[in-house]
């Protein structure tokens, strides 16, 4: 196995390991967008149309996206905690490759978090889910889930420079829910906000998700998301590589890695 | 980071509410109080989180002080902390969603958002007394704080949930605290809203004082079996 996917698959398991031995940490990944979701319900209640549709797949993504927070901002707060983060960037394997080994892991978790999502909704609030184009669903499903893993390893860098990194991630959980606009349409936002949705690839993955649930023939626009989406994502890995690089350089030159 | 979880998390909700044709007012005011309870509870909750990762809590509970004002005590700043945060999501409520507080009685509702707050603090030590037993607050100071969204009649009224789970609305003090808030909102006096604040504070000092005994209870066992900070 080459040695870049020797590291990653180590991190990977290693995060593996880590969730299974604590899995107490899905409680607070999935209990906000669970409580969304009910909420969101309620309040479509007897609505007609796609309400129930964008409460459970906002849900969903909702799930997907705080997990993936989640485990950036503790990736890297665990490992000061434990006094093993001096050991992981001072190892000669790449950071960014440990990093990413950890968020193909978190996006799984992610995944389940969505699945369990649905789940609850059909099983629990009776919200009928037919999926019109299930192949493509899972395809939107899990390039959006890529896409979220991409944004969460932008924050992972940043993460590394601050003491706060508990602080960030539970700020950063809902404005990305609202700018992504993963309950309603993004044209209800004011329009000063829509460049923030727009370099977010969730908000084109959410409705290339919506497009495929709804119709069994996608319209064209969801071709279009899903290349924006593709084309950010692209954007997100090359910034987070060079972030990490830059980060990386900095904290061992200030020496200031773990009183950041 | 206070400014922007208050005003994402009613964003949300009001946008959605918007996108459902519903009373956005209604649902900006609820979230404007429940906003308290990232103070109130989260934080208050996780108090005996942070002596056991910082390793403070067996100098804490080695000291001669009595535990009733120690435990009492250290959520007491959360209080006005948390009032503070509803007095920053009034003013977006008032600022971005155009929520008309003209109408207010200003002295009831503070002294509403005060004993709300004081209140929801003896709520969230009766989930951190509970909780000293376990490793990790967190998990419990994440399910009480959101779950609140679901039954306090935030966003809705607490009659739009199914009958069987109304009574748990009951139990927590933020219930009456934003009926009440929503009262004082419209005009209404202290002596109108005087029911909902007695039943309030009932709540609120039972919970105190069972978070208490729960807290010696558990402190009383760690000392028993020497594991203070590894349950």
């Amino acid at each position: 196995m080459p040695e870049t996917h020797r590291v990653i698959y180590s991190a990977f398991r290693m995060a593996m390991l880590h969730w299974m031995a604590d899995p107490q940490w899905v409680i607070p990944n999935i209990i906000a967008p669970f409580v969304f979701t009910f909420v969101a319900l309620t309040l479509f209640a007897g609505a007609d149309g796609s309400f129930g549709l964008y409460a459970v797949l906002g849900g969903g993504m909702m799930g997907m996206w705080g997990n993936t927070l989640y485990a950036s901002g503790f990736a890297i707060d665990f490992e000061r905690w434990q006094g093993t983060l001096e050991e992981v960037v001072a190892a000669p394997s790449n950071l960014l490759h440990v990093i990413t080994g950890r968020s193909v892991s978190n996006a799984l978790f992610g995944l389940t978090n969505m699945v369990a999502i649905l789940l609850i909704a059909v099983f629990v609030f009776r919200v009928p889910l037919g999926l019109a184009n299930p192949v493509l669903f899972a395809f939107s499903l899990v390039l959006t889930l890529l896409s979220v893993s991409a944004l969460g390893l932008i924050f992972a860098s940043s993460f590394v420079l601050t003491r706060s990194a508990q602080i960030f991630t539970n700020g950063l959980e809902f404005p990305i829910y609202v700018i992504s606009g993963s309950m309603f349409p993004i044209a209800l936002l004011p329009f000063w906000t829509y460049p923030a949705s727009f370099i977010l690839g969730p908000t084109w993955g959410i409705q290339a998700i919506r497009a495929a649930a709804t119709s069994a023939d996608v319209p064209l626009a969801f071709w279009s998301d899903i290349g924006i989406m593709l084309a950010i994502t692209v954007a997100y890995v090359i910034v987070a590589a060079l972030l990490f690089k830059l980060v990386e350089t900095k904290s061992r030159r200030d020496g200031t890695l773990v009183q950041a | 980071m206070k400014l922007v979880l208050t005003l994402s998390q009613m964003s949300f909700f009001v946008f959605v509410g918007e996108y459902a044709h519903l009373n956005v007012a209604y649902i900006a005011i609820g979230n404007a109080i429940q906003t308290m309870s990232w103070n109130t509870v989260f934080s208050v909750i996780n108090i005996t989180g942070q002596d056991k990762w910082g390793g403070t809590l067996p100098l804490l509970l080695a000291t001669p002080a009595p535990r009733l004002p120690v435990f009492v005590g250290r959520a007491m700043i959360h209080i006005f902390d948390g009032m503070l945060s509803v007095a920053i999501s009034f003013a977006f409520a008032t600022l971005l969603f155009g929520v008309n507080l003209g109408n207010a009685n200003v002295l009831a509702l503070v002294i509403v958002v005060f004993l709300t707050a004081f209140t929801m603090s003896g709520f969230g030590l009766l989930i951190g007394g509970f909780s000293f037993h376990f490793r990790n607050p967190m998990v419990f100071a994440n399910i009480f704080t959101f779950i609140l969204l679901i039954f306090c009649g935030v966003n809705f009224p607490v009659s739009s949930l199914p009958q069987v789970l109304q009574p748990i609305s009951y139990i927590f003090p933020l219930t009456y605290g934003i009926n009440a808030g929503r009262l004082t909102i419209s005009g209404a006096t202290l002596t109108d809203v005087s029911l909902q604040l007695g039943q309030m504070l009932i709540v609120g000092f039972i919970a105190m004082f069972v978070g208490y005994a729960l807290f010696r209870l558990f402190e009383n066992m760690a000392r028993k079996t020497g594991r203070l900070e590894a349950e």
